[in-house]
């Protein structure tokens, strides 16, 4: 008898339907294959303990990003740097295929290139978050929590963690006597560029953006691709067993900067009126 | 609502339903001279006894009920169907290929494969296992065609309506054909159009199942 | 000797809570669920379930099983907590679910498992007991059979004085903290902690106190739950 009821099983009969809309350029939900899904970004709303926060809605996928900076010990490679990690969790609440306990190599993934995006695209100036160098630096914390999983979880998370920074503070700091003290004051992180992550799923020889639950478990490759505001591509990931090819790909990279320009105004309203 | 039998309530889990020497029929216990309701829903007290009808919940499968379910596992011998419910409805192969079955000669896949849709008949569950499901029957066997649109299962006898009024009422004036399971998964066929209607004529009755005057909500939201 | 007339440092009467909201449903992929925001605390509770018990042998043949799960997010607290579960994770985990299942006819759920997930993603004092109040809701939302809901809340002693509901600031000058949570329709007590001294005459205060606490976070669950099952904000409707 069975276990657990481990993976989504797409219906034959929405799998039809989705292959005969795809066929004619539409989408189950009526969306054109490059669409991507309605985008809600909300601001502040975990004031009381975070440095900065974000729920991002992506059609029914919900995630919430929380960012707590503290101090810590530089890494002896880079004593001038600060730190940066983003992590990200699909709690058991968001949906009925995730057990709880240590994560599973899909959330591994996950939050690995959300981390990347981030990362890569030199948003945070890390140099800047240096307090004294070889004895303390600032670390920047990004948890991001997966609420309500409906695909495409891997622009979801980005975009949270990304708008969580964009609104995130840290106190600031004085030197005297060689004693490092933190004041209550606050200053804002040192934000360089807004790295947006796009993501497209093949099925058939159809590439379709922002693939929902059942769509993304359909496709046979992913990809995910950030840019950041100076059109440049910092960071990718295909997933899944099948593949792209090259024009696909860059086809691909093409609409990637066009969307991508799209959801940064997004977020930066987002932030604007958060503000 | 009211009738001249029947008595009808809001109540949530642990409301008095009634007090006093009555029957408790469905989804209420009695304690002391209470009768207290387990679920959300409209308490029915009438001549027989006090049922709460739940406005939330998952599907109990009930002998002889028609459902509408998705292969969602397969072994030698028989297929796990997802029936929207604690457990996966067993179908067996000699269920689908008669008492000759074997395992080594019939091909399970040619009947079945993971992730078909197919209308079935409960047919034995007793909490002790999992429910036996059969697809031989008039108007049972694998969906081709259409779509499935989900609803709480207890929300069905409204989808239903008197003796079949409110699927009357919905095909007629949409113009999509529909399928119910008792699993609270309904089968529509039809244009997109009419599919449509129909999706959103479920959806309302599923968000106002409580509500009386359902029918005249249904007809206006479907002719805008 | 009366001591009303201390003020607390919230602003609070003794008698008085914070701010509660409760949303039912809140979560489309579970079968119920609740986001408490109790103060500080923001909370989501959700229920799976009844389903397939898993691992295979902690299946009971004669009632369900319930697991609970209380987890904080990194972000939740004011130094961020390391993402592993810790000793008072597992310890609250366990006090919620003895809390909560007295009230679930378990009976009538054989061979099967019941899952209350509870993400904290703000804390703030009392998080047990919020919780416990938005797992309750959850679970009615999910139509599993209950005997009553479940309704808790705290009551302490701060600068002497036997208040109601306390909170972070107040706990970290608190003399004493009891979370209790009640099925208000039996009046069965089925979470209750104390930590602080009370004397005899506090205790009974505190007890009383905390009992008016949680007819209120009763009356509260059951107009979040109205309000999404009869679209009525204000309980009780009768047709």
């Amino acid at each position: 008898m069975p276990a657990v009821k481990k993976r989504r099983i797409v219906d034959s009969i929405t799998k039809e339907s989705i292959i005969s809309n795809l066929a004619n350029s539409t989408r189950l939900d009526e969306r054109g294959l490059l669409d991507y899904r309605n985008l809600e970004i909300e601001t502040k709303i975990l004031k009381d303990k975070t440095n900065g926060s974000a729920r991002v809605k992506l059609g029914e996928s919900e995630v919430w990003a929380g960012i707590k900076v503290e101090t810590a010990n530089p890494f002896p490679d880079t004593p001038a740097e600060g730190v940066m990690t983003c992590n990200a969790e699909r709690l058991p609440i968001s949906s009925q295929y995730i057990e709880p306990g240590p994560p599973d190599e899909d959330t591994i993934e996950l939050s690995r290139v959300s981390d990347r995006g981030i990362r890569e695209s030199g948003m945070i100036d890390v140099k800047e978050l240096c307090i004294k160098e070889g004895e303390r630096v600032y670390s920047v914390y990004v948890d991001v929590a997966v609420i309500n999983d409906d695909g495409n979880l891997f622009d979801a998370v980005a975009y949270a963690a990304t708008t969580a920074l964009l609104m995130s503070d840290m106190n600031k700091f004085t030197i005297e006597d060689d004693e490092i003290k933190m004041l209550d004051e606050k200053q804002p992180l040192p934000i360089k560029s807004v790295p947006v992550s796009t993501t497209f799923a093949k099925i058939g020889d159809k590439i379709i953006m922002d693939p929902n639950a059942d769509e993304e478990e359909m496709a046979t490759a992913r990809v995910t691709l950030v840019t950041d505001e100076n059109g440049k591509y910092v960071s990718a990931q295909k997933g899944k067993p099948g593949g792209f090819t090259f024009d696909e790909l860059r086809e691909i990279s093409v609409i990637s900067k066009e969307k991508g320009d799209e959801i940064r105004i997004k977020i930066r309203e987002a932030v604007k009126n958060g503000a | 609502m009211k009738t001249n039998s029947v008595e009808r309530k809001y109540v949530m889990p642990g409301d008095v339903v009634i007090e006093g020497d009555h029957n408790p029929l469905a989804n209420v216990i009695k304690s002391g001279n209470k009768i207290i309701s387990t679920k959300i829903g409209m308490a029915e007290i009438s001549y027989n006894g006090v049922r709460v009808m739940p406005l939330s919940g998952t599907y109990i499968p009930r002998m002889d009920d028609v459902v509408i379910g998705k292969v969602a596992d397969m072994n030698g011998f028989a297929w796990e169907v997802d029936i929207n419910s604690w457990f996966f409805g067993i179908l067996t192969g000699s269920a689908v290929f008669g008492r000759q079955f074997s395992s080594s000669r019939d091909s399970m896949k040619s009947a079945f494969n993971k992730g078909e849709c197919l209308i079935a008949k409960i047919l034995s569950f007793d909490r002790t296992r999992d429910p036996l499901i059969s697809v031989s029957g008039p108007g049972l066997g694998k969906i081709k065609e259409g779509e499935i649109t989900y609803i709480t299962s207890s929300k069905i006898p409204r989808v239903i309506g008197k003796k079949g009024a409110m699927i009357k009422l919905i095909e007629e004036n949409t113009g999509c054909r529909m399928t119910i399971g008792q699993n609270g998964a309904i089968l529509l066929k039809g244009t997109d159009e009419a599919r449509t209607k129909a999706r959103n004529a479920i959806e309302l009755i599923g968000n106002q199942a409580h509500i009386s005057d359902l029918n005249d909500k249904v007809i206006s939201l479907i002719s805008k | 000797m009366s001591k009303n007339n201390i003020e607390r440092i919230s602003g609070r009467a003794p008698d008085e809570l914070r701010n509660v909201s409760i949303k039912a449903g809140v979560i489309k992929n579970a079968d119920g669920s609740a986001l408490i925001e109790f103060g500080k605390n923001k909370i989501m509770a959700a229920v799976f379930g009844p389903k397939e018990v898993h691992p295979k042998h902690m299946m009971v043949s004669d009632r369900a099983i319930i697991k609970c799960r209380y987890h904080m997010m990194p972000f939740s607290t004011d130094t961020r907590k390391r993402p592993n579960i810790s000793r008072r994770e597992i310890e609250i985990s366990k006090v919620i679910r003895e809390a909560l299942q007295p009230a679930i006819i378990m009976e009538d759920y054989p061979r099967t498992a019941i899952e209350i997930y509870i993400e904290i993603l703000q804390s703030d004092g009392g998080s047990r007991c919020a919780a416990i109040n938005a797992a309750s809701t959850a679970l009615a939302d999910a139509g599993i059979n209950m005997r009553d809901l479940v309704a808790a809340c705290a009551a302490g002693k701060v600068n002497g004085q036997v208040v109601l509901d306390v909170d972070d600031t107040e706990d970290k000058t608190g003399e004493a903290d009891m979370p209790i949570a009640l099925l208000p329709n039996t009046g069965l007590i089925t979470l209750f902690q104390l930590d602080g001294n009370l004397s005899k005459e506090e205790f009974d205060k505190a007890l009383e106190l905390g009992k008016t606490g949680c007819d209120k976070l009763y009356k509260l669950q059951r107009d979040a739950l109205s309000e999404k099952y009869f679209n009525d904000k204000n309980g009780n409707k009768e047709e």
